[in-house]
């Protein structure tokens, strides 16, 4: 039971995990943070070197200088001059004074400090700890016993130490990205007065990071001029812990390629779901704004700061409901409508052979290829004929005959797929053929049916170009053209845009999972299959 | 088999009806004539004098729908309130976004199912296809008379007026009091001070505040083309109204403004950068000048900003005048042959308008939306509701606009605006504008 | 391929009827009244005058900007059909496996597809932009960057966000094709594979992809199709600008018979689209379609 290779390994392991925290501390006592603080500036326009306002000013300036001195500051003074002739030929020039000091701090010097980005530092300290400690106590004397023999407290421990290097791992971007957040933007934020709440107590602990609590007053005019340089060393934190943690995994699982691949796995999935909902955020957000709010220049708030449900109640009194239901009646008639043509099509193309069969796919495939706009003129010509011009039917077979092309192959494509010995046996038992469809065919295509449905319904509800021209009174308006409305000539209202195309996308979701099940469900019901 | 095909067709008959009841009922095509589209309410038409008017109004505002069609006139709306004091005439009013009337009144034109009434901001495209009535044929003498006589000569081609005013926006530089002030800079009436005050602000706000807005985006570019080109004494037309695109004048605006763009001068993306986009950063106290409409200070009220704001002319090249911009839009009636009582219609349409005009409503209109109006008879009350009005009429009174009454007004609008973009990444104005001329002078 | 043979030769006709009645009415007239306005001269106003021949086709083509814009279509089509139905196919893939949330993460990949164009284009048009866009602000707010960034640059760059909101909104439904395929396979096939001695590649090109290729076929011509006339994403974000330098087809012609009322060389264009889309999506059909039956 007992394998000497297996210690090798795990010493090794050990070992990593030991390193990859050791150089992690080194990084974190480094002067990986440079600072260059502009602690005072004065702008002086239409000055020029000399003159009584240059004078003027910078003697101010200098008294301000040997203030910063007196109290034990390495500061100098710089002066920059900045001359344009105008086109009248006249000379104008524009003074800046600076007063600098630049020094350096290592990510230690952030404890103490009472920045929101100390708590951050304290968690991936006490985490790396953490798993030192359960590493070492999980592997004492176990060191050659194969991981699935392990006593349940060594498994824990090691489990435990896993944990922790991921939480640290995971919190190191956390704490740069705090500290950028604020080194730059709450720093110009509450000097240029857009937010104030918090103010003095910030400046406090900016002040005891940087200057040891000696500027007091004059931190707030320090900190307008402050750049802040972290080496990109810092980010260097993340493979050293990295390493700890795919030590660690070994150590707890023997082998790290399955869990790696299953960690990657839920990475992906995450990945493309935050990337996915992220223009639906951005919908939420803007459509609890109030109007004012929505124009936020100065980047102040990623949420409302005031949720304005009344948003909704007023794109309800604004018509939104009706359109729904058209749009919901179009939608559903037009996936009814193509589903019946549909479906009997595909089956004769999957089952049956007949001369002009490959004609009628590229019959089919050609009804595409124009865009609606082109054919405007053409189906309102059509709707006239046919009295359907600003009706909810017109609109509902037109999108119906627009889908039929996706309908037909998809289906095809779904039949072909599945052998025909079910359907045989089926007609052999007695049935007929439109017995053999709908009670044997029809359940085992349902993920190709379900996704035909989807498709068939979600193109007709977004469905906006013929809408347009077809409908001509309020009321038979589906949703797509009723929230024309918010986007008038003389402004946009982003509120209530996105606020209604949020709800036209819940009852699409809503459909999609109820039925979702059907797309998973598939052949699990077994049969004979091709 | 015979049996799922009945299947068939009997769902998709029930939801045939089902959608049919969702609508009005079809309207039997003998019930109103003048109508094309179905009537919305199936017998009551009386037999004798029923006029049914299609009319389609753009969506200005996001109070549009609401006054046509929903309450937000007093409680009522538009089209009932018109209904009930002319009885007899139906309207059937649609309110459409400025991004697709267009393309819903073309479809239509194209189908002879113009609207009867539109309200839209070009129409000498519709003049050479005898689409449109002139408009002596339907509007009541005392209204026409009441209209600004400078508006109404907008319209004419061949000596016909064919359409009339519906309300304007006046143009002018717009600038924040605060901004300025601080850089130490005056208000530029010239381009050479405007250069220089562009760079002044620069450098004291190292490049935080833009200076000045330009907005050269596919919807506006003419309006660009005629801020700068009115300014250097030249302009889409010459003294005898033909087309003078490529007068050095124009080159040299053109190329003046481009020029402000590449000096770091205005906001970063003009050609994509709309009007919209140029107001809220103004609101938000980002962007120091811009030439806009006079609704700007309620739209920066409507946004929650508190800009210390004021206006001045637009600036001119050194010993040129410069010239307010004005945009006008219009209503005009079409032609609708299968008519059969072409004086009951003419006379619809002439209630309509009277309707439309009448301060009591258009006053409303007008002021909803913060627009400048295009009858005296409005004036009075609008100035008592709003002193700042009178100066924007003053304003309105020294205007250019577009010449818009030339055929071909719509290929030079989006011409001058190509060029532009052109010209913004590296492209030659001199050639662009010598094409574009060549295409619409021959 | 197996088939059920009919008794009587008619009963094909029959159940291809509805679908044939169906698309003739709505869809081939009005490409019928396209192909005629195509030959017929339209003034200005949108009224359809007589026979001109090929007049509207010969001024389409010397249209200034028809080559930039011709260009602009290809590598819209083969950017956003060729990466959507990479990363579509991979996704599938993935969303395939068991794993705890599965329903949920399919249930999220709807979402773009279930918003209209015009919504996603206007969202992601409030989202890049410079002075108060969305990305700047998290951005911002999570201190990934110091300042705010311009993210429409120049033309190109614009064009490439054009691009990829197309491969955005066009991912799901590739996705969910793929995905419907992948379902209907037999995991047997799967484990046979397995004990023979196959790894992942092999079991992807020699069981997965086979199977799968009829729906990807489906996918892919549907979405050259879609994605060439694909409108609202230009339309919205940039409408052309600068100089139609990221135009495609379909909202240049827009521009060319809405804003510049040149209606004749708008239908004359669109014709040729239609015939460019039948010449590439036939080809690819007879290629595939060939490979289908072979296997």
């Amino acid at each position: 039971m007992r394998d000497p290779d297996l210690k090798k390994a795990n010493r090794l392991s050990l070992l990593l995990l030991v390193l990859g925290i050791v150089l992690a501390l080194i990084l974190m006592s480094l002067p990986l943070y440079r600072f260059n603080a502009a602690v005072y500036i004065k702008k002086s326009p239409n000055t020029f070197v000399g003159d009584e306002k240059y004078l003027a000013v910078k003697e101010e300036v200098e008294t301000v200088a040997e203030g910063y001195r007196a109290q034990g500051f390495d500061v100098e003074l710089d002066e920059d001059v900045l001359t344009r002739v105008n086109s009248k030929g006249e000379t104008t020039s524009l003074i800046t004074f600076t007063i600098n000091e630049s020094f350096s701090k290592n990510v230690f010097s952030f404890l103490g400090s009472g920045l929101p980005s100390e708590t951050v530092l304290i968690l991936i300290l006490a985490m790396t700890a953490l798993a030192l400690g359960c590493a070492l106590l999980g592997c004492r004397g176990e060191m050659d016993l194969p991981q699935r023999y392990l006593p349940r407290r060594s498994a824990l421990l090691r489990s435990l130490a896993c944990a922790a290097l991921l939480v640290a791992v995971l919190a190191v971007p956390v704490f740069v990205l705090m500290n950028n957040y604020a080194f730059s933007r709450q720093i110009s934020l509450y000097n240029a007065g857009l937010i104030e709440e918090g103010r003095e107590a910030f400046f406090a602990k900016m002040d005891r990071l940087l200057f040891s609590g000696q500027m007091g007053e004059g931190i707030g005019s320090a900190l307008a001029g402050l750049d802040v340089k972290h080496a990109p060393l810092i980010w260097m934190l993340i493979p050293a812990l990295l390493v700890s943690l795919l030590a660690a995994i070994q150590l707890r699982f023997g082998a790290i390629r399955s869990t790696l691949l299953r960690g990657l796995l839920y990475l992906f999935v995450i990945i493309v779901c935050l990337v996915t909902l992220y223009p639906y955020y951005v919908m939420t957000i803007t459509a609890f704004r109030s109007n004012a709010e929505t124009l936020d220049m100065y980047f102040l708030h990623m949420f409302p700061t005031k949720w304005n449900w009344s948003n909704l109640t007023d794109i309800i009194h604004r018509g939104v409901p009706r359109y729904l239901l058209n749009s919901l009646l179009v939608a559903g008639g037009a996936t009814v409508v193509a589903m019946l043509c549909g479906v009997p099509a595909a089956y004769a193309m999957a089952r049956m052979n007949f001369f002009g069969k490959k004609a009628f796919l590229g019959f089919v495939i050609m009804s595409q290829m124009f865009s609606p706009v082109v054919l405007l003129i053409g189906i309102s010509q059509l709707m006239n004929t046919l009295h359907l011009n600003n009706s909810v039917l017109g609109l509902m077979l037109i999108n119906a005959a627009f889908n039929q092309a996706f309908a037909v192959w998809l289906l095809r494509g779904t039949f072909v797929s599945i052998s025909p010995e079910m359907e045989q046996a089926a007609l052999i038992d007695g049935c007929g053929t439109i017995g053999a469809l709908t009670r044997v065919l029809i359940p085992m295509a349902a993920p190709g049916i379900v996704t035909a449905l989807i498709f068939v319904f979600i193109n007709a509800w977004n469905e906006y170009t013929i809408s347009t021209v077809l409908i001509s009174t309020d009321a038979n308006r589906p949703i797509t053209v009723g929230i024309t409305q918010f986007s008038s000539f003389n402004m946009i209202e982003w509120q209530y845009l996105f606020a209604a195309s949020l709800v036209a996308t819940i009852p699409v979701v809503i459909l999609f999972m109820s039925i979702e099940k059907h797309l998973t469900a598939g052949l699990t019901s077994g049969g004979v299959k091709g | 088999m015979k049996k799922f095909l009945a299947l068939l067709l009997a769902a998709v008959m029930v939801f045939a009806l089902a959608a049919c009841g969702q609508q009005a009922a079809p309207a039997p095509a003998a019930e109103a004539p003048a109508a094309e589209a179905p009537a919305e309410q199936p017998a009551e038409a009386p037999a004798d004098e029923g006029v049914t008017l299609d009319v389609i109004i753009c969506q200005y505002g996001p109070n549009t729908n609401e006054w046509f069609l929903g309450s937000g006139m007093n409680g009522t709306n538009f089209v009932d309130k018109f209904e009930s004091e002319n009885p007899g005439i139906k309207l059937n009013l649609e309110v459409i976004s400025w991004n697709d009337v267009h393309q819903v009144v073309d479809t239509r034109i194209a189908n002879n199912n113009a609207p009867d009434i539109l309200n839209i901001d070009t129409f000498s495209e519709f003049v050479p296809d005898g689409l449109l009535m002139p408009v002596k044929d339907y509007c009541p003498e005392d209204l026409y008379n009441d209209f600004f006589p400078a508006f109404i000569a907008e319209s004419v081609i061949d000596d016909t007026v064919w359409a009339v005013p519906d309300l304007a926006s006046a143009r002018a530089l717009f600038y924040n009091v605060d901004l300025l002030k601080d850089a130490g800079v005056e208000v530029p009436t010239t381009w050479a001070e405007l250069e220089d005050a562009c760079q002044a602000i620069l450098d004291y706000y190292n490049g935080e505040i833009y200076p000045w807005g330009i907005d050269m985006t596919t919807d506006e570019g003419q309006a660009c083309f005629a801020y700068y080109a009115w300014g250097n004494g030249g302009g889409f037309v010459d003294a005898d109204g033909n087309w003078a695109l490529n007068s050095p004048e124009n080159v040299e605006a053109v190329n003046f403004a481009v020029g402000l763009v590449n000096k770091g001068f205005t906001n970063p993306n003009p050609a994509t950068e709309t009007r919209y986009d140029l107001q809220d950063m103004f609101a938000a106290g980002k962007l120091a000048m811009l030439l806009t409409t006079n609704q700007l200070p309620t739209y920066v009220s409507d946004k929650g900003g508190s800009i210390n704001m004021a206006t001045a002319g637009i600036p001119a090249n050194e010993g040129k005048t410069g010239s307010s911009v004005g945009v006008m839009d219009r209503v005009m009636a079409f032609k609708d042959d299968s008519a059969p009582d072409q004086a009951a219609r003419n006379e619809a349409i002439g209630k309509f308008l009277k309707f439309f005009y009448d301060p009591e409503n258009y006053v409303g209109w007008v002021s909803m939306e913060g627009f400048l109006p295009a009858v005296n008879s409005a004036v009075e009350a609008l100035v008592a509701s709003d002193p700042s009005f009178g100066a924007w009429l003053d304003v309105l009174g020294s205007c250019q606009f577009y010449p818009a009454a030339k055929a071909e007004w719509a290929t030079v609008r989006q011409g001058v605006t190509t060029v532009e973009q052109n010209a913004l990444i590296g492209g030659d104005v001199q050639a662009g504008l010598d094409a574009l001329q060549a295409e619409v002078a021959g | 391929m197996n088939s059920i043979q009919g008794k009587r030769k008619w009963e094909p006709y029959v159940w291809l009827l509805p679908s044939i009645l169906l698309i003739s009415i709505f869809v081939v007239f009005p490409i019928l009244i396209v192909f005629k306005l195509s030959f017929s001269e339209i003034t200005p106003g949108g009224v359809i005058g007589g026979f001109i021949g090929f007049r509207n086709f010969t001024d389409a083509v010397k249209l200034p900007a028809f080559k930039t814009v011709m260009m602009n279509t290809f590598w819209w089509v083969i950017s956003v059909v060729g990466l959507s139905t990479l990363l579509g196919f991979i996704i599938a893939m993935v969303l395939n496996q068991q794993f705890r949330g599965r329903k949920i993460a399919r249930s999220i990949l709807v979402f773009p597809w279930a918003t209209s164009l015009v919504i996603q284009a206007s969202v992601w048009n409030y989202i890049i932009k410079y002075e108060y866009g969305n990305l700047n602000n998290v951005l911002l707010n999570l201190g990934i960057v110091g300042q705010a960034i311009n993210w429409r640059t120049s033309y190109t760059v614009e064009f490439i966000w054009e691009c990829g909101v197309g491969i955005f909104v066009t991912v799901p439904f590739v996705t969910f094709c793929v995905l419907s395929g992948l379902q209907s396979i037999d995991g047997s096939l799967y484990e046979a594979a397995t004990v023979d001695g196959a790894g992942f590649w092999s079991k992807l090109w020699k069981i997965t992809l086979p199977l799968v290729r009829p729906s990807l076929t489906v996918s892919t011509v549907l979405n050259i199709i879609y994605v060439f006339n694909s409108f609202p994403i230009v339309y919205t974000m940039t409408k052309g600008a600068p100089a139609h330098k990221t135009d495609t087809m379909i909202t240049y012609l827009y521009m060319l018979s809405f804003y510049e009322r040149k209606k004749g060389p708008a239908t004359a264009l669109s014709v040729i689209g239609f015939l460019i889309l039948c010449l590439c999506a036939g080809i690819y059909m007879v290629t595939v379609m060939r490979k289908e039956e072979e296997s």
